[in-house]
């Protein structure tokens, strides 16, 4: 059997490793708004030949007047381009434009968000975020109303387990931000979204196992129950994350290419999930234990002294 | 559940998949796109479809701010009446192009959504929604030569008979008007007051033409005339048709998709889903054998019946939605995997099969409903608070939750009842524990002699 409640220290510092750094990430402005939240235009060109080189199309773009645009390449031969906010007359020159320059298969998809209607979006992002979290917060109390007075330790521990998933999507994605120029946009949110409410439930189930066996076995040590519960959930946690995780990949490798960046946060969010459930959340409740097995155990010291 | 169960199930499975069946042509006594039925007074006339969303079938979509700071001064009507009216009026231009199945709804209290399928000319779908159209006839001003003003009350198109197109000298196009009453007999007013003058016609306050007035009016008519072209004619005499709407728009979100990328979508959403399915589907066989076969066909319903939801609702597919559907798929058997997990461990604890069928859907059940209603908790925050391509996420996922909880825990469960009742089926190691020795020696004892 895995002693995973002992060598807890070193799956906190597993995690650390890979939060830290997200972290410095997020820190040095890695997170990169995508037009819906900062407004802007955004062109995806495919093209029926062979794929022009980014400085082509920035060259159209310049003669454009449009010398702002971020031109990149992207999956499946297309070309992003990146601009303020454009008028539809503006994209149905830049159209054609690109239609004389690169024959006239080229397909423009066009996405223009105001800056008014941008500023609402993020709004409406943080209203659901904030009102998903207290939400949350009243299912694990819920979920936890039997456990007495351990309830509070169990609900601080589900809680610090999905704030470990959020800080590893954000700072993966901030990350890829960074270096691949990769934006978020409210599909990212509802990815952390959609995480946070499997993250939570994979935490439960296994909090329900210890205590289950805690009441099947009185007087038994917290460390130990605690381990024999993540052993007997290991198997659910992981294959249930596995089916997930097989869907995720098949949506990620040959589903719309604008549904792979949506794919990629809810496969690390979930693989995060899966692993904060088994290695970080009961092993916080294990170290709540310890920390207040000591304060009692110096304070009934300092008393008989 | 009772007798009646397997047979209701089995119902609801020929009628899903009926229902997914792409096109249904069923017509009796009448004809119809569609199913209809005529009995009595019973009449069903219903197009089974699947609604795909902007970005799976190509076209364009406006969100459109009504800016109501640019009203005139005096202006009572209410917020919520100005959008209605906005609304009636957009819609009734995009009935004009001929647009199938095209979507104009309010959106918060003071937005629109607009989204036409198949419209590919962004431009075309921005004129439609932005213009105004408020025509307005002006009179020179005479304190200020060269310059025009308003009639006291303006004098503008809120009368007008339907306009229609002409051609003059059989080339040239224009727009034929009529004012009705009262405001025709302002018209004949006006000939007569500035005859031999020139009156400007104005559109959303720019000029289209000032022709001279050069005879009296005895009716309401008159034409206007400018640089058109016979699709600008005919769209102007749409919009003036339609009515001037009654506050400015602007566009503060468009998108535009075109149809053959919409297509590829779809495809490369379809080949993600058959091979996610038959992950899923390879994995639970390996894994937990019978139950995993079991939870399969619970697995291949499910997708049925949540796609024939979708078809019936109707739900508009998005891609964000096919996602969701995708994604639901690999949350569906988590229940299955919770209660195999837990017949797996009280088959080792050493219950019989069915007991421990028993024990694995009861001790399972808690876990089971505490992760579905996270997930529709989820879910329902992010429809209530998201727009367009969230929204759909939402909405499938939802559904395919809630359908999966019927699925993994009934159908399910159903088949594992079924299934331990058959003898050959009752092997432990087909559940994925290893024989006990009884159940070695209980086999042997009922196998016929082979000696």
């Amino acid at each position: 059997m895995l002693h995973v409640v002992e060598r807890k220290w070193w799956y906190f510092l597993a995690s650390g490793l890979l939060i830290v750094p997200g972290v410095i990430f997020l820190l040095i402005g890695g997170l990169k708004p995508g037009i819906e939240f900062r407004g802007g235009t955004l062109l995806d060109v495919t093209f029926a030949g062979n794929t022009p080189t980014v400085a082509e199309v920035t060259a159209v773009m310049t003669s454009l007047g449009r010398p702002e645009a971020v031109v990149q390449a992207a999956e499946g031969g297309r070309i992003e381009i990146r601009t303020f906010e454009m008028k539809p007359d503006e994209i149905a020159n830049t159209s054609k434009s690109l239609q004389d320059k690169f024959g006239a298969g080229t397909k423009v998809d066009s996405s223009v968000v105001s800056p008014s209607f941008s500023g609402e979006l993020i709004q409406n992002a943080v209203k659901s975020i904030a009102l998903a979290s207290v939400l949350i917060v009243f299912l694990i109390a819920i979920a936890f109303r039997n456990f007495g007075w351990a309830a509070f330790r169990y609900g601080i521990a589900a809680i610090i387990a999905l704030l470990h998933d959020a800080a590893v999507v954000l700072g993966v994605f901030a990350a890829l931000g960074f270096f691949f120029n990769i934006e978020i946009d409210s599909l990212f949110v509802t990815a952390v979204l959609t995480i946070i409410g499997f993250s939570v439930h994979d935490t439960i189930v296994v909090f329900d196992r210890i205590r289950e066996n805690l009441r099947l076995n009185p007087g038994e040590a917290l460390n130990p129950v605690i381990n024999f519960s993540i052993m007997q959930t290991l198997a659910r946690s992981v294959i249930t994350s596995l089916t997930v995780v097989f869907t995720l990949l098949a949506l990620f490798l040959f589903g719309g290419f604008s549904m792979r960046n949506f794919a990629l946060a809810l496969l690390v969010g979930i693989i995060s999930g899966t692993y904060s459930s088994i290695f970080n959340a009961s092993q916080i409740v294990s170290l709540w234990q310890e920390v207040e097995d000591r304060v009692r155990h110096r304070a009934t010291a300092s008393a008989a002294s | 559940m009772g007798r009646a169960g397997p047979w209701l199930i089995a119902i609801i499975a020929v009628l899903a998949i009926f229902i997914d069946i792409p096109k249904h042509q069923f017509s009796f006594p009448f004809n119809c796109p569609g199913v209809c039925l005529k009995i009595g007074d019973l009449q069903i006339n219903q197009e089974i479809k699947t609604h795909l969303g902007l970005d799976l079938q190509g076209g364009t979509q406006l969100i459109l701010r009504m800016q109501l700071e640019k009203l005139p001064p005096g202006v009572t009507t209410p917020q919520s009446d100005l959008q209605t009216q906005a609304i009636r009026v957009i819609e009734r231009r995009v009935n004009g192009l001929g647009v199938s199945e095209p979507v104009i709804q309010g959106l918060g209290d003071d937005k629109i959504l607009m989204q036409l399928p198949g419209i590919d000319d962004l431009q075309q779908a921005n004129d439609l929604a932005t213009r105004q159209a408020f025509l307005e006839i002006r009179v020179p001003d005479k304190d200020h030569p060269g310059q025009y003003k308003s009639l006291e009350p303006p004098l503008t198109g809120a009368n007008l008979k339907p306009t229609f197109v002409t051609f003059e000298n059989g080339t040239k196009p224009v727009v034929n008007f009529e004012f009705g009453a009262p405001d025709d007999q302002r018209w004949i007013k006006l000939s007569q007051d500035f005859f031999q003058q020139p009156v400007q016609i104005t559109l959303d306050g720019k000029e289209i033409s000032a022709p001279t007035v050069n005879a009296i009016f005895t009716s309401g008519k008159g034409i206007i005339e400018g640089n058109f072209t016979t699709k600008s004619a005919s769209e102007l005499s749409l919009l003036l048709n339609s009515g001037a709407l009654p506050v400015p728009l602007e566009v503060i979100q468009s998108s535009r998709v075109e149809p053959t990328l919409g297509q590829e979508s779809v495809q490369r959403s379809l080949v993600a889903g058959a091979i996610g399915l038959l992950l899923v589907a390879f994995f639970m066989v390996a894994y937990y054998r019978l139950p995993g076969a079991l939870a399969v066909i619970a697995l291949l319903f499910y997708t049925a019946l949540t796609y024939a939801i979708f078809r019936i609702i109707p739900v508009t597919l998005t891609l964000a939605g096919v996602a969701g559907f995708i994604l639901s798929i690999g949350m569906a058997v988590d229940a299955n995997v919770l209660t195999f997990e837990r017949l797996k461990e009280e088959l080792r604890s050493g219950k019989s099969l069915r007991a421990a069928v028993e024990a694995g859907r009861v001790r399972a059940f808690p876990s089971i409903a505490y992760s579905n209603a996270a997930t529709i908790l989820t879910a329902g925050i992010l429809f209530w608070f998201g727009t367009g391509t969230v929204k759909g996420f939402a909405l499938t996922l939802a559904i395919g939750v809630a359908v999966s909880f019927f699925t993994a825990v009934i159908v399910t469960q159903m088949l594992l009842h079924g299934a331990i009742e058959i003898p050959s089926l009752r092997q432990r190691r087909l559940y994925g524990v290893e024989e006990r020795p009884q159940d070695i020696r209980e086999a042997r004892a009922s196998a016929p002699a082979a000696t």
